[in-house]
């Protein structure tokens, strides 16, 4: 009985196992990734600016207002992912962090301490929501709790503090005041009960260029008060120049911040509170009409009602102040509106498309090389042959315009690392300055995401192990303070990234000492120093606390290597002992679609990433030199190492003639030449993932289809280049 | 390599299978019921629970692996995706035999991209068995690929783990 409920289980298990798809639950973790990422960055965020306002709250007993609203973009950029991502409970969440801050900002509730909680709360129960993203069951739960929290912020909104203190006896012209939006008619009375200045700074512009002189203005006020309110102003200027009004509150008399602007073109004018001019008396109309009461405009005079018209909100001249009011958010909607978000997925499923049209096409100039061959059909294969020219070139294009589309600049991976040393900075009190050159510079989006981790430690091992403590740098005669620098290029078809730092560099026999202690390299072998350098790659050693305390490098490079592998590239290691190190990383610009070299061996062929070839040659078998078992070629003088695919893969190789192909190879500052049997010509190709049970096939990047050729395997040049330890290992 | 036309004994177990996978089992109130696909490996009953079956196709043209287990045959193209596939003679250490017009490759649904085909010497039908006629295997020394037997007219069918089949050994 007990076996058979225990099968009975077994079969529930399986049985559910089919229903999972698994290309799904894959992909959506992909998705999942970049929500993770992106919305792990807004959060972050927040709660920086949410601990700076409460810091503020209790030093100044005030609010920056720029930081409520930065922290409201912040929640409303939070709530647009998560929409974006189907993701209901933090959706929801984030809405009502918005409702909260939209009355902090219009002084609808105070900053106080239920309105500061339930900010803390509510961020960090949206972390809480994105750590258990995957967790469904937990999800569940959460959302009880974020329906109390909710509860809680509703209650809190739903009494907001009396507007009170109305602009009577202001010496404001009354179209300027009903101009003002509810946000900026808080900021007002907010800066009336501190007792600030008012003033109104008009200030004239070449049309062509005021937005630069705008942005100076409100900078230079900002830096010692607040701009409540930026308004085109009416009064009389030439054809080619526009005039603002601005309203703002310092703690400066009019006539002090003139003196301190002191910018041409530009004259203040003190507001006074209750002084009875003439624009005090229809300010107490306007007041009396309701700020927003159209029936205002028509009371005053002539002049008074045009000005009122030409300040109308509605009025095309007068929305020019939004831009300059709020240009970050504006800016920050705008590139909604013009960028379309697209699933890296469905560009997969289009770069396949093009790989599978890429295919098609190899078969149609097969058939028309075949017409133009037979006398009878031989216009007809011209023809074709004509038109397969075309297709070729639109496919061309169209490729390149989808590889186009997966481009993303590497300056994403640079902030992040940026706020990473930040931090670090921050926690370990080390003096280090984080350079970035060649930002622009452009990868596949799926290799820049697979780029994070491998980048982030190299950098990390730099910061935390090999520059020196100031004392040691002082001792070795360098500035206190080390630098790192992250410099990316292009070269070919390759991005490369390096990592320099100015530490104490790597002993390359320190590193082959301690490898010799790990039993990695016998005490008989005989290392170059490349050679030696380069055992920081070697799997086990890295992993020792002690190698980077002495050698500076090190911890989890063989990961970093690993990992540049399945991106199909490669790292580097050079270092000057006192002097610094520099790891540079290689990758392939796309993985999408590639050239490939078609080779045999035994019968039995293979694909060979194009980029990766530099040149193939024909070698008689007495060319091929033996060194301690490893076989060389004289290359121009050089000594290329040999490698035999069918050694590598134990396949029965060799040609009748007793000749062999090179294919040299070269990744980075490495070079090998393969022996094949046979070479097939170049071909373009998609690289496919091989499913099945073996997950990671040894040298194998991946296979691809050759139209009527069937299935090829595609090589995994770094394995085959390899380097020294993996040699040995081999030997 | 096996490109004969569709001999008369075979039917076309494609749909079949497909129809019997669509189908399901739950829901229909009647648990006890489990539904297998029966094949053979010489001229043994093999079976597998029908729906972990994706499809079942002809033998095609394989690409030979490198430095894999042996009981992994290669890699064969499925409708855009490069899938390996195992020998299950060799897998559950049967005698090595010629592939036969017969020959079929039971192709599985698999969690996280593990899609895999299964080389069987033949496909037979799909059996709708009651729990009663199973019976756990008592010493599973060598046969640890099969857990357990179904009885099926008076014949024992052994129905594979596929998941102790196609778990990987640590090296």
């Amino acid at each position: 009985m007990a076996a058979r409920r225990k099968n009975a289980n077994a079969r529930d298990a399986s049985a559910k196992k089919p229903a999972r798809r698994p290309s799904k639950s894959s992909t959506s973790e992909k998705a999942n990734r970049e929500f993770v990422s992106e919305a792990e960055e807004i959060l972050e965020r927040m709660s920086e600016d949410l601990a700076d306002l409460a810091d503020q709250r209790q030093t100044r007993n005030e609010v920056d207002p720029d930081l409520v609203n930065r922290i409201f973009r912040s929640a409303h950029s939070l709530k647009g992912l998560a929409g974006m991502f189907g993701l209901d409970g933090m959706g929801e969440l984030a809405h009502h962090l918005e409702d909260i801050l939209d009355g902090l900002r219009l002084g609808r509730i105070p900053i106080g301490s239920p309105a500061v909680d339930l900010l803390d709360d509510a961020v960090a129960l949206l972390g809480v929501l994105m750590g258990d993203l995957d967790d469904a069951d937990a999800q569940e739960k959460h959302l009880v709790e974020v329906s109390g929290l909710i509860g809680r912020i509703d209650a809190a909104v739903a009494t907001p503090i009396p507007q009170s203190g109305e602009f009577d006896g202001l010496s404001l012209d009354p179209a300027l005041l009903r101009a003002l939006t509810e946000y900026e008619e808080h900021r007002l009375r907010e800066s009336i009960r501190r007792g600030r200045e008012l003033s109104l700074v008009d200030s004239t512009f070449e049309i062509i260029a005021f937005e630069e002189g705008l942005s100076e203005i409100s900078s230079a006020i900002r830096e010692i008060g607040e701009v409540i309110s930026t308004l085109p102003s009416p009064g009389a200027a030439p054809e080619s120049q526009i005039r603002f009004s601005l309203l703002v509150a310092t703690d400066l008399p009019a006539g002090r911040l003139a003196e301190r602007l002191d910018l041409s073109g530009v004259s203040v004018r003190e507001v006074l509170p209750g002084t009875a001019t003439e624009a005090v008396a229809v300010a107490n109309v306007a007041s009396a009409g309701g700020p927003t009461a159209p029936v205002a405009a028509p009371i005053g005079d002539v002049r008074n009602s045009q000005d009122a018209k030409s300040i109308d909100p509605s009025d095309p001249i007068s929305a020019v102040e939004a831009p300059v009011a709020e240009p970050s958010e504006i800016e920050s909607l705008r590139s909604i509106s013009d960028t379309v978000r697209v699933d890296i997925r469905k560009l997969d499923e289009l770069m396949t498309l093009v790989g599978e049209l890429v295919i098609a096409r190899n078969a149609i100039a097969g058939i028309a090389s075949r017409l133009a061959l037979e006398p009878d059909t031989a216009k007809i294969g011209t023809e074709l042959t004509k038109t397969h020219r075309l297709l070729d070139r639109k496919l061309k294009e169209l490729q390149a315009g989808v590889l186009d589309v997966r481009m993303v600049p590497l300056r994403q991976i640079f902030e992040k690392l940026s706020r990473v040393v930040r931090r670090l900075r921050r926690d370990h009190d080390k003096d280090i300055v984080l350079d970035f050159k060649g930002s622009d510079t452009e990868l596949d989006k799926l290799i820049v995401e697979q780029l994070v981790d491998p980048l982030m430690h190299v950098v990390r091992n730099a910061f935390d192990h090999a520059i020196e403590s100031a004392e040691e740098r002082e001792a070795a005669g360098k500035a206190p303070g080390g630098s790192i620098l992250v410099q990316a290029f292009q070269r070919g078809n390759h991005v490369v990234i390096e990592v320099v730092d100015d530490g104490r560099g790597i002993d390359p026999d320190r590193v082959r000492a301690i490898a010799e202690t790990q039993g990695i390299v016998s005490p008989d072998d005989i290392l170059t120093d490349k050679e030696k350098l380069d055992l920081i790659f070697a799997p086990g050693l890295s992993t020792r606390g002690e190698v980077s305390e002495t050698s500076g490098r090190g911890v989890g490079m063989d990961v970093v290597r690993s990992n540049l592998a399945a991106l199909g590239g490669v790292v580097d290691v050079s270092s000057v002992l006192g002097r610094g190190t520099t790891v540079t990383l290689t990758l392939p610009i796309t993985l999408a679609i590639i050239q490939a070299l078609i080779v045999s061996v035994g019968g039995e062929r293979f694909a060979i990433p194009l980029n990766a070839v530099l040149e193939t040659l024909l070698c008689e078998p007495k060319e091929i030199q033996r060194s301690e078992g490893r076989e060389i070629l004289n290359l121009r003088g050089e000594a290329l190492d040999l490698r035999r695919l069918s050694r590598e893969f134990g396949l029965k190789g060799g040609r009748q003639d007793g000749k062999q192909y090179v294919v040299v190879l070269g990744m980075g500052d490495q070079r090998v030449g393969l022996l094949v049997d046979e070479l097939h010509g170049q071909q373009d190709t998609v690289i496919k993932p091989i499913k099945g049970p073996i997950r990671h096939i040894p040298g194998i990047a991946g296979a691809t289809e050759l139209g009527d050729q069937g299935v090829v395997l595609v090589i995994d040049v770094s394995f085959v280049i390899g380097d020294a330890a993996r040699r040995k290992e081999a030997a | 390599m096996s490109t004969a036309s569709r001999s008369t004994e075979t039917r076309d177990w494609e749909a079949i299978a497909r129809g019997a996978a669509l189908s399901g089992t739950e829901g229909e109130g009647v648990e006890s019921i489990r539904e297998l696909l029966s094949f053979r490996l010489d001229d043994s009953p093999y079976a597998i629970p029908v729906e972990r079956v994706r499809e079942i196709v002809r033998l095609r043209e394989v690409t030979h692996v490198p430095k894999v287990p042996d009981w992994v045959l290669g890699v064969v193209a499925l409708r855009g995706e490069v899938v390996q596939v195992v020998d299950l003679r060799m897998r559950l250490g049967l005698p090595a035999r010629e592939r036969s017009r017969r020959s079929r490759i039971i192709v599985l649904h698999g969690d996280d991209d593990r899609i895999t085909g299964v080389l069987v010497d033949a496909v037979d039908q799909v059996l709708r068995v009651s729990e009663e006629a199973f019976r756990a295997v008592s010493s599973a020394a060598d046969l640890a690929a099969v857990t357990e037997l179904c009885l099926q007219d008076g014949d024992f069918v052994s129905v594979v783990d596929l998941d102790r089949v196609l778990e990987l050994r640590a090296d």
